[in-house]
């Protein structure tokens, strides 16, 4: 049994674990990127990133209104188009291909051209808007919109991912108790919410629990598009951390910050991981 | 009469939500298309002039060693999948099937390092790869990539395993078969969908994973981000020629994509 | 095909790929690592080094890095002593100072210490020998749209630039007068090239750069000073009252500001140089032909003109082997003596060629160089960055101060600029 995560774990130790490891070695240490001294400074480091009020109150809020609405919207729309592609209609081939077309592209790329699509002057998108005759919006260099951008790009790059897992889970699904449903006559939305939805279940779960941790370290789209700004109102926990390792070249700052941020989806993940357990339970 | 209307209503609303999807998911592809064809001038303003071209294509071609690190990252991605999933699939059926500490730990694990953000330990990645001699080869690109799905498949793997009924694996141990055998006869073709989405998933990632492949590499085994990559400079981006890369970087992904699903939608079970 | 069988194969075939790719190339006779950014310049300036590498036998391989990672990759590699990977490193006087300890002295560099006055302290490590060669020196400069303002009328002062702005967008001539970047790591091609033409600076006493005497006046910032209020209310007044820019400038990095300036919707822009050439080709600009050089408008504390001039250079890692030192020192050389290749390079990018002995043939013959020379060299000097370990920190809290305000009211300006003395002065005190 040992024998068989015995492999993943060996990969997982050298290239990911020690890596980090190292890292937080530095985040007890002033650890220039440019000179390393590397004297130990014990939990100072630690100390400057939770009583700097910019992340406790821009970048901890930002980040968790990103994950909660990105995750869940992306989890809701990724069920709908599931479910759309799991029946069959004329042209699924074709609607199933285009809904992984945001797949094939990579995020940092997508979110450049969102982010020249939405420029207030030569953006093809804000000048489709203004031709329709709606009100113009700052899209970038407002807060809100900006970071309601930030959100629905995301969204677009991770329903597509949603929707894929959870249509191979759909299909993997024993189709017996659909046919019990249809012989009871159910309408298609109490056969999905009594027996499609308990047997998703612990897809989803895992589903929603990854999603959450890779959103809570968003970088790519935030960066690209906000670049935290205007004047750091949409920075996120990975800019932060951008920001004290890369432009501030504090590397023990930058390993500090990333490292509360560990602990803080820690103790949000315990909260969900009850959350795992219990419908583990469930569902055997 | 009204049971008709009803249904020429929900049919409208149908196309209706079709088109949508495809307007909301082709639209900004199409946008990356139409820059792709546009001369240098015209890369940020798209929908000024008429002006359109293959240039950027020919260009790219020429300048940068595109070609080369299609095949790179074609060979790193697949490599990739079949190793992640070959590794996966064990831990996966591992943690659905069996509990103990050491399955709680594995989570636990997973979990804690996963939370932490690829910036704050890519710097030490490149040191390991640096003093195992790895740097700037496919070895040191493909081990990292593995550890990083190693994490989320093992748990996606447990998602589909549980989602399968163990008694079928009970009666295939009670008609004779080996703990492995069930694995392998019952288990697996049941989870087959899921491996192929994963798959198609993780497949994608890799082609398309910017931070490893800028710091990772160098001149030896270029990928095909990094060579996107190049076109930002100090002094600005060279758009068009940026976005004619993605464009070919986009046709084996959607190769890749098309295949995978027939396995996504046609599991061995059906 | 099952899917057994298919993967099979492909597994049986990807093996053999990651063999074949696995076995490392073997070493050519002398090679050199050159890591550099794919921009014009320094691509022309690696054409001249290629042109003597073959000369000397020398085979050169080229490390094309983004420039998003460039710095962090490069620290990583010098301060862990890898010793395969570059063998000359594209340098800049952001970093000179930090990277110092660990480059090569290149004094004995042919023709090395033939740089504008100034120019290579930056390099310098602690024992006074610069750590870099020019490969050129960028500043920035004032394009204007020839076909709209003739040359008597260009801008003195702040105050002419809205005027003729105002004109021409009523006119309907052009739809922006002003476009530059503003967002971080931009600053320069906004708030910073006014600031230093209205007799201010970041620290004082302005314009200083030796930290010693900037650390004997104690570090003071001037973001709350009068000519820096100046400074941020013309910016507030261009965005939001004259709106002779566009009102998302805030964001825009060189790149949007280049796209609405060549797509002819702004009258004026300030970008680097070496876009000269990039305004007047007609593949990437539609106002090709029609864009000139100017120099900075003033504002109404000025006491004179001021440009910003530093240089990129290429530096040697002080712990690759001394043959390859000796090679990559003598290619450098090479490179700085050839004045027909650096003459090329300012022909093809409009940057200008390292070695300054150089300049004297461009000033006989060259009418677009003495114009140039002119607006960049005639006047005084400013450095774009301050050397010390923090700057990056510091540059960040400025431009988010800045923007700040932007986005504000204007009666408040003084204020959040002054939010800002400690957060800047505290950013220069050493740890």
């Amino acid at each position: 049994m040992l024998l068989l995560i015995a492999p993943a774990a060996v990969v997982l130790v050298c290239f990911q674990i020690i890596p980090i490891l190292v890292g937080m070695n530095a985040s007890f240490r002033d650890w220039s990127l440019v000179n390393p001294l590397k004297t130990w400074v014990g939990l100072s480091q630690y100390v400057a990133v939770f009583t700097d009020p910019v992340f406790l109150k821009i970048v901890l809020p930002n980040t968790f209104i990103l994950m909660v609405s990105s995750v869940s919207v992306s989890l809701v729309l990724g069920l709908g188009l599931a479910s759309l592609l799991n029946k069959s209609f004329f042209g699924r081939p074709l609607v199933r291909t285009v809904i992984l077309l945001p797949l094939t592209i990579a995020p940092v790329i997508t979110a450049t051209m969102i982010r020249w699509s939405f420029n207030d002057q030569f953006g093809v998108i804000t000048t489709f808007l203004a031709y329709l005759g709606l009100p113009e919006v700052a899209w970038l260099s407002d807060r809100w919109p900006s970071f309601t951008l930030v959100i629905l790009t995301d969204i677009w790059i991770w329903a597509p991912w949603f929707t894929i897992i959870l249509l191979a889970a759909l299909q993997g699904l024993p189709p017996e108790q659909f046919e019990a449903a249809k012989i009871d006559a159910a309408t298609p939305w109490r056969t999905f919410i009594h027996v499609t939805l308990p047997m998703l279940r612990p897809v989803i779960t895992v589903c929603v629990l990854i999603r959450s941790i890779d959103a809570f370290r968003t970088f790519d789209q935030v960066y690209i598009l906000t670049g935290g700004g205007p004047a750091r109102s949409t920075e996120v926990f990975s800019v932060y951390v951008y920001v004290q390792a890369f432009v501030n070249l504090d590397f023990g700052r930058g390993a500090a910050a990333a490292g509360a941020g560990a602990i803080i989806m820690l103790l949000v993940g315990v909260g969900l991981y009850r959350l795992v357990n219990r419908t583990m339970v469930r569902s055997r | 009469m009204i049971g008709m209307l009803a249904a020429a209503f929900r049919r409208g609303v149908f196309s209706i939500g079709i088109l949508a999807i495809f307007v909301l998911f082709v639209g900004p592809v199409a946008i990356l298309v139409l820059t792709s064809v546009r001369p240098a001038s015209g890369a940020y303003y798209i929908w000024r002039g008429t002006a359109f071209t293959l240039h950027n294509f020919v260009d790219v071609m020429q300048q940068s060693q595109v070609v080369k690190a299609m095949f790179n990252s074609f060979v790193l991605s697949s490599l990739a999948t079949i190793f992640s999933l070959g590794i996966t699939v064990g831990s996966g059926y591992m943690l659905s099937r069996f509990s103990g500490w050491i399955q709680r730990s594995w989570f636990a694990t997973i979990y804690i390092f996963r939370t932490v953000p690829y910036i704050s330990w890519v710097l030490p990645l490149y040191l390991v790869n640096t003093r195992l001699g790895i740097y700037d080869t496919y070895i040191g690109l493909l081990l990292p990539h593995i550890a990083v799905h190693v994490c989320f498949f093992s748990w996606l793997m447990k998602g589909f395993f549980d989602g399968i009924n163990p008694s079928m694996e009970h009666a295939a141990l009670i008609d004779g078969c080996t703990r492995w055998g069930a694995f392998y006869r019952v288990a697996l073709p049941s989870a087959m969908p899921g491996i192929a989405a994963l798959a198609i998933l993780c497949w994608l990632s890799t082609w398309n994973e910017f931070l490893f492949a800028l710091i990772l590499t160098g001149q030896r085994t270029p990928m095909i981000t990094s060579t996107m990559a190049q076109f930002v400079t100090e002094t600005g981006t060279e758009w068009n020629l940026m976005s004619a890369t993605a464009v070919i970087a986009m046709l084996p992904a959607l190769l890749v994509t098309i295949f995978g699903q027939k396995y996504v939608i046609r599991g061995l079970r059906m | 095909m099952s899917i057994e069988t298919g993967i099979r194969r492909t597994l049986a075939l990807t093996g053999i790929l990651a063999c074949a790719a696995v076995a490392s190339p073997a070493r050519a006779e002398t090679t050199l690592n050159v890591c550099y950014i794919n921009h014009p310049v320094q691509v022309a300036n690696v054409a001249i080094l290629e042109k003597w590498a073959a000369k000397q036998g020398i085979k050169i391989n080229k490390t094309l890095t983004s420039y998003s990672v460039y710095l962090p990759k490069i620290t990583q590699m010098l301060s862990s002593g890898a010793t395969d990977q570059c063998d000359i490193v594209w340098n800049n006087d952001d970093w000179g100072q930090d990277l110092a300890q660990y480059l090569e002295p290149l004094d004995d560099v042919t023709n090395a210490r033939n740089a504008a006055e100034g120019q290579l302290e930056p390099f310098h490590n602690a024992d006074g020998k610069t750590t870099a060669v020019s490969i050129t020196t960028t500043a920035g400069i004032l394009f204007y749209r020839t076909d709209l303002i003739p040359e008597a009328d260009l801008p003195k002062t702040w105050a002419d630039l809205v005027k003729i702005s105002q004109k021409l967008q009523t006119e309907k001539k052009v739809k922006w007068g002003y476009v530059g970047g503003m967002s971080y790591t931009n600053t320069f091609f906004s708030f910073w090239w006014t600031l230093w033409n209205n007799n201010c600076d970041i620290y004082g006493p302005a314009y200083e750069r030796d930290n010693k005497k900037l650390a004997a006046s104690g570090w003071k910032p001037m973001i709350d000073s009068t000519c820096q209020i100046q400074t941020a209310e013309f910016w507030w007044d261009a965005l939001n009252k004259d709106k002779i820019s566009p009102p998302g400038m805030t964001t825009y990095s060189r790149d949007e500001a280049n796209a609405i300036f060549q797509a002819g919707d702004s009258a004026f822009t300030v970008a680097d140089t070496t876009f000269l050439g990039t305004f007047n080709n007609p593949e990437k600009s539609t106002v090709a032909g029609k864009v000139g050089i100017a120099r900075f408008p003033e504002g109404p504390m000025s006491t004179g003109g001021r440009t910003w001039i530093d240089i990129w250079g290429w530096s040697i890692p002080k712990t690759i082997p001394d043959d390859r030192k000796v090679a990559a020192k003598k290619l450098l050389g090479a490179m700085l003596s050839d004045a027909d290749g650096q003459i090329e390079q300012w022909n093809q990018t409009g940057g200008p060629p390292p070695n300054t002995e150089v300049w004297a043939t461009l000033e006989k013959n060259d009418a677009g160089w003495r114009k140039l020379y002119d607006i960049l060299f005639k006047s005084a000097h400013v450095h774009d960055a301050y050397y010390f370990r923090n700057w990056s920190t510091v540059h960040k809290i400025y431009s988010d101060t800045m923007i700040r305000a932007m986005k504000g009211s204007r009666a408040d300006i003084p204020q959040v600029l002054k939010a800002s003395v400690d957060a800047i002065q505290a950013g220069a005190a050493t740890k």
